[in-house]
């Protein structure tokens, strides 16, 4: 973590600015790097993107957004190394530079190493591939799609960014604790959420394809639920791994249909302290199944996935919630495309000790509507609007706009 | 890492490349119903480079199991056809106006090809060795043009005769 930026409002705009017109004028530009010579055992390849995100926000932020400003500009630099040697090994490393994992979370700026892998495939093909290192998981059809030129928005759907009262840090005080996170807003440095964003914890996988089917399992050092800062190599435990793995059909280019299942604890070292005496993190774990579900046909895309989530919360019990979204992309133009989005959250409800069965957060309804636009093929510009409803006190804020523009190379 | 997989041995070569050959400033009628194919194999263009004449159709079949998406957003030809799968061709194309159409694949983002729309019924492309052969050719003063990409265009001036064959080497000191 290296402090780069300290940013005030005008210096933002500038900095904004600056960048988009330097990515507008570097469209179309350049391609791939290659960084070896052609007679080389090794083919290395450097490509890379600089995103521009604006936020205008209704506060408290929606989302994974970490900032109490109205406004908010998040620059990244992202490159990816590609390494292969052979038909049978390959290596990639993606690096980036921007204003925390998450808009915000770390606004004074951040490098960081976000994937590095090595991959062994022992025929060659995409049969087998086993990989070790730290890389994005393998459950649902959101994850393959999360980098800026492969998702049709800014933000990413609800399971995979709204934070809820569920904590990794450490165990509720009381019943009545945990139910009265309901009412307070989100603490996004404590809480958690369903599956954090592509969940590029350290791991191994198996996957593959074999004719209509694929598959995937991994094991990784942290569950779906928990945050960046726990995905980090200095944080490395293995003691409480979460087992992972999808089941892909795909009868059809048009279609695609996946199952997914999850489960580990999902409890830090920090909770250990307040654990229940005589029980271990072992006993509360974060168990996760889903379905999902792709269909394409000419100009019109359609992505969907339904999961459901139990945690094992200490001296609470199960705390269940299910989470559903469905997307739509149409291309309308060869440079513009809409694309709507229907996010929904269920909590379930669970006896709050005097007779009553609250739900143990707030449920969630919202609509995500973007449009795109490519001005080259390395080049593209996003703008999403979203309204959101959660009831209660200190809900999050209702709207947000984002927009987004990617050069990639 | 949001890559697609491909099965073993789907993945072909992609086409050579090749210099296409065109006689500049003689005399034509715009192309009559004339098609052309582009088509997807092995996810790769089939051609490198496909010349044709302003006013060709051009069809974009795919042969792979997988959906293909070709689009352009060049600005001589902008299109996106959608997703198709093979045997389900997308409508032809009619390519109006003279000028580099650069293909892409939206799924598979290594595919890469170039329609190169021309004023002249006269072209040909070269062998991957570099050598052509441009036969009925109409007699005077032009000039022979090899394009190599968008920035390597070697020219030379060509005299032609009727009845006569012309030996001609590119210069590559001789770019547009």
């Amino acid at each position: 973590m290296t402090p780069v930026l300290l940013l005030s409002r005008t210096q933002q705009v500038r900095l904004a600015c600056t960048l988009g017109t330097a990515i507008l004028l570097l469209g179309g530009t350049t391609q791939a790097i290659t960084l070896l010579p052609p007679d080389s055992p090794v083919d290395a390849t450097l490509t890379g993107s600089i995103d521009l995100e604006t936020y205008s926000i209704d506060q408290p932020a929606p989302g994974l957004l970490f900032t109490d400003d109205d406004t908010y500009l998040e620059p990244r630099l992202s490159l990816l190394l590609d390494l292969q040697w052979g038909p049978h090994w390959s290596a990639f490393v993606q690096a980036r530079l921007d204003r925390g994992f998450d808009p915000g979370a770390r606004s004074d700026g951040d490098i960081r190493l976000d994937e590095y892998a090595i991959r062994w495939s022992p025929w060659g093909d995409s049969m087998l591939n086993v990989q070790v290192g730290k890389f994005a998981s393998v459950f649902g059809n959101w994850i393959p799609r999360h980098l800026s030129t492969q998702n049709p928005f800014v933000t990413a759907p609800a399971p995979y960014e709204n934070v809820f009262g569920i904590t990794d840090a450490a165990v509720p005080l009381s019943r009545e604790a945990f139910l009265g996170r309901k009412t307070q807003a989100d603490k996004k440095r404590d809480w958690l959420t369903q599956i954090w964003g592509p969940s590029y914890a350290h791991g191994a996988s198996l996957s593959g394809r074999l004719d209509q089917f694929e598959y995937a399992f991994e094991i990784k050092s942290n569950a779906l639920s928990s945050r960046p800062s726990a995905w980090e190599a200095r944080e490395l435990v293995w003691y409480h791994p979460t087992i992972t793995g999808r089941l892909g059909w795909k009868p059809d280019p048009a279609f695609a249909l996946g199952i997914s299942g999850s489960t580990g604890a999902y409890l830090l070292e920090t909770a250990d302290a307040t654990l229940p005496t005589g029980s271990d993190r072992d006993d509360f774990k974060q168990d996760t199944v889903g379905i999902d579900l792709r269909y394409s046909i000419r100009h019109f895309e359609l992505w969907s996935e339904f999961i459901f989530t139990r945690f094992e919360v200490p001296g609470v019990g199960y705390a269940d919630l299910a989470s559903f979204y469905v997307e739509g992309r149409y291309k309308i133009t060869p440079s513009l495309y809409a694309a709507l989005r229907w996010n929904q959250q269920w909590f379930d409800d669970i006896s709050d000790g005097h007779g009553g069965s609250p739900s143990w957060d707030r449920d969630l309804y919202r609509v995500d509507v973007a449009l795109g636009y490519r001005f080259a093929r390395n080049l593209q510009g996003k703008v999403q609007y979203s309204y959101g409803h959660e009831p209660g006190l200190n809900a999050n804020g209702s709207h947000l706009l984002a927009t987004q523009i990617t050069w990639t190379f | 890492m949001g890559r697609y997989q491909l099965k073993a041995g789907q993945l072909a070569a992609p086409a050579k490349p090749v210099a296409v050959i065109y006689l500049e400033g003689a005399p034509s009628a715009r192309a009559g119903n004339t098609v052309s194919i582009m088509g997807q194999r092995g996810y790769q263009f089939e051609h490198h480079v496909l010349p044709i004449q302003t006013g060709t159709r051009v069809e974009f079949p795919n042969h792979d199991e997988d959906y293909h998406n070709v689009f352009s957003l060049s600005k001589t030809k902008r299109f996106d056809l959608g997703r198709y799968r093979m045997g389900e061709n997308p409508p032809a194309l009619t390519f109006d106006k003279p000028g580099v159409v650069r293909l892409y694949c939206e799924i598979h983002q290594h595919m890469r090809g170039v329609i190169l729309v021309l004023d002249t019924p006269y072209f040909t492309t070269t062998t991957a060795d570099g050598k052509f052969r441009l036969k009925g050719l109409p007699a005077g003063s032009y000039n022979l043009k090899a394009w190599l990409d968008e920035k390597t265009i070697l020219s030379a001036p060509v005299t032609l005769k009727a009845g006569q064959t012309v030996r001609l080497n590119f210069d590559s000191s001789n770019r547009k």
